[in-house]
């Protein structure tokens, strides 16, 4: 069974979490919840293996540093925000967060990304493709014409299918294109042990090759 | 007036005050050791001179407008009573004719310039200036040098000048300095006001917004006593208009409402209350949350003692524990990782923590927050200071010309008796001159002369001393030596930038060789008048420099200061607006359905409150994507049809990310056409997305709605359609033609 720790100061996110959590198949047991990241730190929260982060937990601004400490733990974060610009997004991301996930997401996708996150297979929700997608930073990784393509493409629709069918691709194509971009994106900024093992993964499976990173 | 105008009217008032009691007690004191004619008298007068120095200055500087008023014409009798006695009281140098009184009379008409206006000016200068005269001239006295009578009213007139150009120096660097403060002001208040809607936003999104949100999704769907709590905080926070951003909070009443949400039996020890920034005071509750949190868990008691101290700079937190304790350096990565949690929090706000324990002992957590100082960058004193070097060199140079033309070249020709050859007068005269132009020119390009200084100070010193060579001995103090004196006033030009002590040192040096060839001819003649005449203006001036560049660096502190606080009331303005009109926004929508959820009123498993919850919560939602979008007008124009389309039931998802570049009008309106048309006859859900990436634009609709017919591109404007049974999806991207 797949853990998590919640890390949510708001009591109603995290009754929502807990209840989707619960009624996902099979389950998902969230072993710990508190307003504060000691949570994912302490007994029994330290062991679980996925932490849902939420980055705004004081008025000081986003808990990067935070997310940078359970990722340097080696810990699989998915962040969980209200926060939905551009910046945030991609430092999340360049920090080491599995994936990121705005609130409003959570009920479509929150539980298929702890499961990504527990299995460690990339999972690129729309927003966090939207954020992907419109990068114009100068270290940004160089992403083909079709991985653009797809990015922003599911970000407007929400729908892999319709995606596919708009770029007369397969679903398995389109699927392929963001895992790759989430890998070329685990490639570059900052070194964390979980994009490591994204990118290592990835090229085990043939799902990349070293000469495209 | 700007800061550094006020500070030179400040500074030169109190220098040109301590100027005239320095020179004039000097010169005088001095003239006490050489015999007078009457001594008790020139003993009196020296005496009630300097007195009355001190109180005018005292006066000037303290005293009320009425009294004031009085003083300089008081002065101005003062002074004509001392030139009047002069013959009672001075013994004339036999060469020079220079006298401790002639001195006075100058020092007083020139430092005038910096108090008076020219007409009160002018005046002082006639009548002190024609009592000096009558004075020396009275009871058969001694030969009146016509030229010194003349260059006395001169001086003053020149010393006006200097004022003027300094005082225009200082109005055009509060000019300067006021562009950019002007300029940065603006700056802050933008992003004063940005980060605060973010962080309003953010801070409403996590509250408000997820409650509203999850009791729209079913998450929450009977009346539970925790949502209605939640919405009541949720209320507080969207109405948190009075709490300015960077305004102060009471530490004390957060950490009350801390200590009431612990088991723990907490004694305090703090005073009434201690106001902070909103974020450190916040960082510390936080901490001291933690902290007591764990008490709680592993301390193994009930109590524990909470301790705020504040001194001069920094307030200071402890909450101290006689529970289990344990050993720091056996600690688990756990509780490791608390206390690194703790002492990153209070480092992130510019504090530090530290936690003391040791098994069976307690604990002690101490956590300290810097009082923060605004952090002043004198980054403007460069400005003001090349602003007021600029000036005074003008002064200096109006000055040196002045003295050259009108004083030295009338002295020079009239007194050709006194040379054994003239030429070598000349020649000083001519490198003087052509000094002097040169140092205008630099000053006239903006130029500083660097390391030519030097190499222009050798043609100084050796014309000054082949000048004094070629003055007959007996000459050597009289107004026919023009040079003694005044080849200083190249050598200060030059070295107007330099440090005060360099200054000094060369003027010294001047006056060394100079006086030194005077004395080794003609040793009985020299005397302290004659050698205070001549250096005291060149002194007045270098110090006039020194004080300058430290009032650049004053006025620009005073002018930094001042502009933080008017940046920071100008934030606060705009920042409490911004708020006000946030909250009336949100008066007629979310508060309602908070406060009915609050008092229970709404009930959570009633459809139509869940429906309205959540198309709030969609709205609120967008206004987070507005906040993020740059404000634009294609953004403008969607938000209005979706404000109308959630007024017909219709729930929108909005996402906007990237950069956009500014659209042509056609091409905007063909971009957001298909969007307001799915908008207006859309059904259920709609989500609508917007793209920038460089150079393209792309609006994407998906909706339940009537058919969309396909549309020619035109205006670079592209339409692609989708349909995926009852649901459309349109597409239109924007190219630009780069």
């Amino acid at each position: 069974m797949i853990t998590v720790v919640l890390v949510d100061d708001h009591p109603v996110v995290t009754a929502g979490v807990r209840a989707w959590c619960g009624l996902a198949d099979p389950p998902i047991r969230v072993v710990a919840h508190g307003a504060n990241v000691s949570v994912a730190w302490l007994p029994p929260g330290d062991v679980a293996d996925v932490v849902v982060l939420d980055l705004q937990l004081d008025v000081t601004g986003p808990a990067f540093g935070d997310l940078r400490r359970l990722v340097d733990a080696g810990r699989q974060v998915v962040v969980y925000s209200m926060r939905s610009d551009r910046e945030t997004v991609l430092t999340s991301l360049d920090i080491g967060a599995f994936t990121y996930l705005t609130k409003s997401e959570g009920e479509e996708h929150l539980v298929a990304a702890i499961e990504a996150a527990a299995a460690g297979t990339p999972y690129t929700p729309p927003a966090l493709s939207g954020a992907f997608g419109t990068d114009d930073r100068p270290h940004r990784p160089r992403l083909s014409p079709r991985e653009s393509e797809v990015l922003l493409e599911w970000f407007h629709c929400e729908s892999k299918e319709m995606v596919a069918r708009r770029l007369h691709i397969t679903v398995h194509r389109v699927n392929s294109c963001l895992e790759r971009v989430r890998v070329k994106y685990a490639n570059v900024g900052r070194a964390a042990p979980t994009k490591a093992a994204l990118v290592a993964r990835a090229i085990q499976d043939g799902l990349i090759s070293t000469d495209e990173l | 007036m700007g800061a550094v105008e006020r500070g030179l009217l400040r500074q030169g008032l109190r220098y040109a005050l301590g100027l005239r009691i320095v020179v004039v007690g000097a010169s005088s004191m001095a003239s006490l050791l050489t015999p007078a004619p009457e001594p008790a008298v020139a003993v009196a007068v020296v005496v009630a001179l300097n007195a009355w120095n001190v109180c005018y200055a005292t006066l000037r500087l303290r005293a009320a407008r009425r009294v004031r008023r009085w003083l300089v014409p008081v002065d101005v009798a003062v002074m004509c009573g001392v030139c009047l006695t002069q013959v009672r009281i001075v013994e004339p140098d036999p060469g020079g004719r220079v006298t401790w009184v002639l001195i006075a009379v100058q020092v007083t008409v020139v430092t005038y310039a910096w108090q008076l206006d020219w007409p009160a000016l002018a005046a002082a200068t006639v009548v002190i200036v024609a009592a000096q005269h009558v004075g020396a001239g009275s009871a058969g006295g001694w030969p009146v040098d016509r030229t010194i009578v003349l260059w006395t009213a001169v001086q003053p007139a020149l010393s006006w000048a200097l004022y003027r150009l300094v005082r225009r120096g200082a109005r055009t660097a509060d000019r300067v300095v006021e562009r950019g403060e002007r300029l940065r002001r603006a700056v802050a208040v933008a992003a004063a006001r940005r980060a605060d809607e973010r962080e309003y936003l953010t801070a409403l999104h996590d509250t408000a917004a997820a409650t509203l949100l999850m009791v729209g999704s079913g998450v929450a769907a009977r009346r539970e006593s925790w949502l209605a709590e939640q919405a009541k905080r949720d209320l507080q926070e969207i109405n948190a208009s009075e709490v300015v951003a960077g305004g102060d909070v009471d530490l004390l009443e957060l950490l009350h409402g801390v200590v009431a949400h612990t088991p723990l039996r907490v004694s305090w020890s703090a005073p009434e209350s201690v106001r902070l920034p909103a974020a450190d005071a916040m960082s510390l509750s936080r901490g001291a949350r933690e902290a007591l949190t764990n008490v709680v868990r592993h301390a193994d008691t009930d109590r524990a003692e909470l301790r705020v101290h504040r001194d001069g700079d920094a307030v200071t937190v402890q909450i101290i524990d006689e529970g289990r304790g344990f050993d720091p350096d056996q600690t688990s990565d756990h509780r490791y990782g608390v206390t690194r949690s703790l002492a990153e929090r209070m480092a992130r706000t510019g504090g530090s923590a530290r936690i003391v324990s040791s098994p069976g002992r307690g604990t002690t957590v101490t956590m300290t927050c810097p009082l923060s100082v605004p952090e002043l960058h004198g980054d403007d004193s460069g400005i003001i200071a090349s602003s007021f070097q600029r000036a005074l060199s003008w002064g200096v140079v109006v000055l040196s010309l002045a003295i050259l033309l009108l004083l030295d070249l009338p002295r020079l020709l009239a007194g050709g008796y006194a040379y054994r050859e003239v030429w070598p007068q000349f020649a000083t005269w001519g490198v003087l001159l052509a000094v002097t132009l040169v140092a205008a020119g630099a000053t006239w390009r903006n130029r500083s002369l660097g390391w030519w200084r030097w190499l222009l100070l050798v043609p100084v010193f050796g014309c000054s001393a082949l000048a004094t060579a070629s003055v007959r001995p007996q000459y050597l103090l009289g107004p026919e030596h023009w040079s003694a004196g005044n080849a200083g006033w190249p050598a200060v030009l030059l070295l107007l930038d330099s440090r005060l002590a360099t200054l000094i040192l060369v003027l010294a040096a001047q006056y060394v060789m100079t006086f030194g060839q005077v004395a080794t001819a003609e040793p009985a003649a020299l005397s302290v008048a004659g050698v205070v005449n001549a250096v005291w203006d060149q002194l007045a001036i270098a110090m006039i420099a020194a004080v300058l560049r430290g009032l650049a660096v004053s006025s620009a502190r005073a002018a930094r200061a001042g502009e933080l606080l008017r940046t920071s009331d100008e934030v606060a303005r705009h920042l409490h607006a911004d708020r006000r009109a946030r909250y009336s926004g949100l008066a007629t929508t979310t508060v309602p359905l908070l406060e009915g959820l609050a008092c229970g009123i709404l009930d959570p498993a009633d459809d139509a409150v869940r429906r309205s919850c959540a198309a709030e919560a969609a709205r609120m939602r967008r206004l987070f994507a507005e906040d993020t979008a740059a404000s634009d007008p294609l953004a403008h124009e969607l938000r209005a049809c979706i404000e109308s389309a959630e007024h017909h039931g219709v729930s929108v998802s909005f996402a906007a990310y990237g950069t956009r570049p500014e659209l042509p009008p056609a091409a905007r309106r063909r971009l957001t056409e298909p969007a307001i048309a799915a908008l207006a006859s859309a059904r259920g859900e709609v989500r609508l997305t917007v793209a920038g990436t460089g150079d393209t634009v792309t609006v994407s609709v998906i909706a339940d709605c009537p058919p969309v017919a396909p549309a020619p591109d035109a205006d670079g404007v592209h339409r692609s359609i989708v349909q995926d049974g009852d649901r459309w999806w349109i597409q239109t991207t924007w190219r630009g033609e780069r």
